[in-house]
């Protein structure tokens, strides 16, 4: 049996982590299963990703995925800060964020907000699932009103909805999705990493032990009942040629990434538009006034300058400068002591 | 009368955001183009415009650079603190002022030169007039004390950066004020500013702009920061030298800088930028501080290098942010949850703010922790006479694996295992794809797997202590000047180094010797200990209310040794003046004797 590898001749192996320590079922497991399949399907050297958390449940996921590559379970909600350092010291990784709904939408909001108007180029993936499952299931900021969770009065106050925050702050690359629409998942983590800037893709991933139950809107049983896809996504890597895959019999938008993949983005139902922001914001409301969870790329601008691109750092990144690059000389200093005493 | 030659204290009030400032620094840099040793004072309030502020100019041949006891000349712009300026003067005091504020000025006890500055100035510019009243002043002091002409000339052109009209505009409005003194005033004063040999290669700097000069021939590649004072121009003056020293052939930045949300954010940029392999740092005061705690306290447990510059201001709480003082020294020396300790540097004097500013990176990347630099505003935001800066040693970048040979030659490598006993172990950078491991703030074995063992908790524990007990006697040495007696020790640190000469003289008029020991690091050098150990009574001198570095002394000297050590601390906000502190240290002396 020979094992199959992928463009850069690893084998699936090689982008595993450790065993997981999250509770059986846990979506956030499936979201780890994910990234290993969309970082070996890719062919990313593990070496050149980097990944990055906060606190909590989500948090400890880097653990059980890309055991070969460097990571930084961080503080919590200070996922984006430790990033954006890193980044701009080696702005050529490939960085991986994943955070939960406490970790971005409550205590780590001011960072989450700032890290996406700096237009940080990394993936920031949300495992979303309303609770806070390491400090035994309270509610988090995005659980929607009206939702109740087992043996617990309803959610009374309005959640934050992430997506549509993302949006309005401009962010070039803004999904929803679902940790059991594994498909769907895949194109848009996979089309993430493609993508050249900040790349949030909010996923509801149920929590098996405090929220499961068919009155909270993020257990699998609501989500899978009140799922609206925009489209059915299809990722087409650079290393294939777009023309050589099979035309699908419908309607359906091709979106040009990055490094030259595609993302295909076949319709159902009505057409969708990803560059129309009003469109996205008003398809997350209708969703909202539904009680429905809206799926699939909501926004896309592939036309945003990065942080690194704003600062306009050194081509080489700057981790890999020589001591003489980063001091200026001896004569510098002369001049500028000149200056001074003159 | 017998004239009083270079030394005296000049006391300027005025409004703030009313161009004093620049006036100011004009009188200062043409007495200091005159070879006079001077020093400036600016004790600005946290406003805009409008609130009172005060400059003090203290001229003195004996290099005392504190603000001095008292004011013997006055000089009054403002209406708002006119009055209670006025209380304050002692017999004799001159008062320059501003004829046309029209207030009182009641006091038959003083040398008066009234002068119409406003109309002066009004004559010249009617829009600007409020602006250049404060350059009137500047010439009516130069008429009385006799500063030289064509320094006065070149110190304008070069607060106003060559731009012409303005100069011309300043320029006469100092004739005007000299000419006025000349027909209208009866100068009948004692004090005269006299030209002294000028060193050639003394130049004044903020010690803010030393600290980013220091950072950028120490290899910043990033700096986050979040504006406050008085650490903001730290970053300011960064930002200004980066085009000219930190720009590569294709005109692109080999630093990057990043004005952040917060300081939790600053923070977590210094560390994430340390952890991937470059130089980072961030500047900020006590507020700052308080919440770059989390990540300083993830730097010390995660072993990442980060540096951060604390240039205190008075607390607690938001405290009196214009204003200086030594009270965070404990807050950076602890700061985080648990057990935690941090490497301190204390410059006191604007060539180690340089110094030290690339020192600690070097610092920070051999222990793989957070290195604090430890200013505060009066050296920070005050202008200082500096002789010049040497050129930084060879960049120590610490045990940083990056080949595969590196780490084949090192015997059962772990991130966090100490292989040589130093207690500080190899680390690898994301992208290397050497050994690579999942950072965190959570308990961890050798290995950096996630671990609650107990026996591993606690002897990674002793190692982070080891470590950093290594760092003692690496760090700079405290300056000794000992005298021969050996009784009575003074223990000091950071920007009491500028009054220490004139206390030392104060107590000397009194009969007592005393040595001095500058500390300029923690944890402490045992060569502070040998000093504690030499003398009969030690005095730990300092500017906050509790004796914060009396504290860490208590703690850390061997037991026997702290009776002998004594606290005299004060702060009331103002840098401090000679005569508080040589009063506290005769009455401690007394007690101590009694």
């Amino acid at each position: 049996m020979t094992i199959k590898l992928n463009i850069i001749e690893l084998p699936k192996s090689d982008y595993q982590g450790k065993p997981s320590s999250l509770c059986p079922g846990c979506g956030h497991d499936q979201i780890s299963t994910v990234i290993i399949n969309a970082a070996w399907e890719n062919g990313i050297p593990p070496e050149r990703i980097a990944k990055m958390s906060g606190i909590g449940c989500s948090s400890k996921t880097p653990a059980y995925f890309l055991g070969k590559s460097h990571g930084f379970n961080t503080l919590h909600g200070r996922m984006p800060s430790v990033t954006t350092g890193a980044c701009m010291a080696n702005k050529e990784l490939c960085f991986i964020g994943v955070s939960g709904d406490g970790d971005t939408a409550s205590i780590g909001m001011g960072q989450f907000v700032h890290a996406i108007r700096r237009n940080l180029n990394m993936v920031y993936i949300i495992e979303n699932n309303g609770v806070y499952g390491l400090t035994k299931g309270q509610y988090s900021a995005t659980v929607e009103k009206g939702s109740r969770k087992r043996k617990a009065e309803e959610n009374r106050q309005n959640p934050i909805d992430l997506c549509a925050m993302a949006i309005n702050l401009g962010c070039s690359f803004v999904a929803r999705s679902f940790s059991g629409s594994k498909k769907q998942l895949t194109a848009l983590i996979k089309a993430a990493m493609s993508h050249r800037g900040i790349a949030v893709i909010d996923v509801i991933s149920p929590c098996v032990t405090f929220a499961n139950n068919d009155e909270f809107f993020r257990s699998y049983g609501y989500v899978k009942d009140n799922e609206t896809e925009l489209h059915s996504p299809d990722y087409i890597p650079h290393h294939t040629p777009v023309e050589e895959v099979d035309i699908p019999a419908g309607e359906y938008q091709d979106i040009e990434l990055f490094d030259g993949a595609t993302l295909r983005l076949e319709t159902v139902g009505n057409e969708y538009d990803p560059s129309d922001a009003m469109a996205a914001l008003a398809a997350i409301h209708k969703a909202e006034i539904d009680k429905m969870h809206v799926t699939g790329l909501l926004y896309f601008d592939a036309e945003q300058r990065t942080l690194d691109e704003e600062l306009s750092l050194s081509d080489t990144p700057l981790v890999d400068l020589s001591d003489d690059e980063l001091r200026p000389d001896e004569q510098a200093l002369a001049d500028l002591l000149a200056e001074f005493r003159s | 009368m017998e004239r009083i030659v270079n030394d005296f204290t000049i006391n300027i009030a005025t409004a703030n955001g009313t161009g004093s400032q620049s006036a100011n620094l004009i009188l200062l840099q043409t007495m200091f183009e005159m070879g006079v040793p001077v020093s400036g004072k600016n004790l600005f309030p946290s406003n805009i415009s409008g609130l009172p502020t005060w400059y003090i100019v203290r001229v003195s041949d004996a290099g005392y650079q504190a603000p001095g006891d008292r004011t013997h000349i006055q000089v009054l712009m403002n209406k708002d603190s006119w009055v209670g300026d006025l209380e304050k003067l002692e017999q004799g005091t001159v008062v320059i002022y501003n004829s046309d504020v029209k207030l009182p000025v009641e006091r038959d006890d003083l040398i008066l030169y009234p002068v119409p500055m406003t109309r002066i100035a009004r004559g010249l510019n009617p829009k600007l007039a409020r602006m250049i009243a404060n350059i009137v002043y500047v010439g009516v002091l130069a008429e009385v004390l006799g500063l030289d002409e064509a320094k006065l000339e070149a110190a304008l052109a070069k607060q106003f950066g060559g731009k012409q009209k303005a100069i011309e505009l300043n320029l006469e409005a100092v004739q005007l004020g000299r000419q006025f003194v000349v027909d209208e005033l009866e100068v009948s004063d004692p004090y005269v500013v006299e030209e002294r040999e000028r060193d050639p290669d003394a130049f004044l700097i903020e010690g803010n702009e030393a600290v980013a000069l220091g950072s950028i021939f120490g290899g910043i590649g990033l700096l986050s920061w979040y504006p406050i004072t008085p650490a903001s121009s730290v970053a300011e003056e960064l930002i200004d030298h980066l085009p000219k020293l930190r720009v590569d052939a294709d005109g692109k930045t080999t630093c990057a800088v990043i004005q952040a949300e917060d300081e939790l954010a600053a923070a977590g940029m210094v560390v994430g930028a340390g952890w991937a392999g470059i130089r980072a740092m961030s500047c900020t005061s006590g507020p700052g501080i308080s919440l770059m705690s989390e990540f300083i306290g993830l730097s010390y447990f995660a072993e990442v290098p980060a540096v951060f510059w604390d240039i205190n201001r008075v607390g607690p709480s938001t405290g009196l942010p214009t204003r200086t003082q030594q009270g965070d020294l404990t807050l950076v020396y602890y700061a985080g949850q648990g057990d935690t300790q941090h490497i301190v540097l204390i410059p006191g004097t604007v060539e180690e703010c340089f110094e030290y500013a690339w020192r600690a990176f070097d610092y920070a990347e051999r222990y793989q922790t957070t290195v604090f630099g430890f200013g505060d505003l009066d050296l920070g935001m005050n202008r200082w006479v500096c002789k010049g800066f040497d050129y930084p040693d060879a960049m120590d970048r610490g045990k940083v694996i990056r080949s595969q040979e590196a780490l084949e030659a090192i015997p059962e490598y772990g991130r966090y295992r100490d292989v040589d006993g130093d207690g500080i172990a190899y680390r690898t950078l994301p992208g290397s794809g050497l050994e690579p491991i999942l950072y965190r703030g959570t308990g961890h074995d050798e290995d950096g797997v996630y671990s609650e063992n107990p026996e591993i908790y606690a002897a990674n524990m002793q190692r982070l202590a080891r470590k950093i007990e290594g760092a003692r006697d690496q760090l700079p040495a405290p300056v000794l000047r000992e005298e021969e007696e050996l009784e009575v020790g003074i223990i000091f640190y950071g920007s009491m180094e500028n009054t220490i000469q004139e206390i030392d003289d104060i107590l000397e008029e009194t009969g007592l010797k005393v040595s001095q020991c500058r500390v300029r690091a923690l944890p402490l050098h045992s060569h502070v200990e040998e000093f504690v150990n030499r003398h009969e009574t030690v005095i730990v001198l300092e500017i906050n209310r509790d004796g914060q570095m009396y504290g860490i002394l208590r703690t850390e000297l061997p037991i026997e040794l702290v009776p002998k050590v004594h606290s005299v601390s004060f702060s009331d906000g103002i840098p401090p003046r000679a005569r508080v502190y040589a009063e506290r240290i005769m009455e401690v002396l007394e007690e101590v004797h009694e």
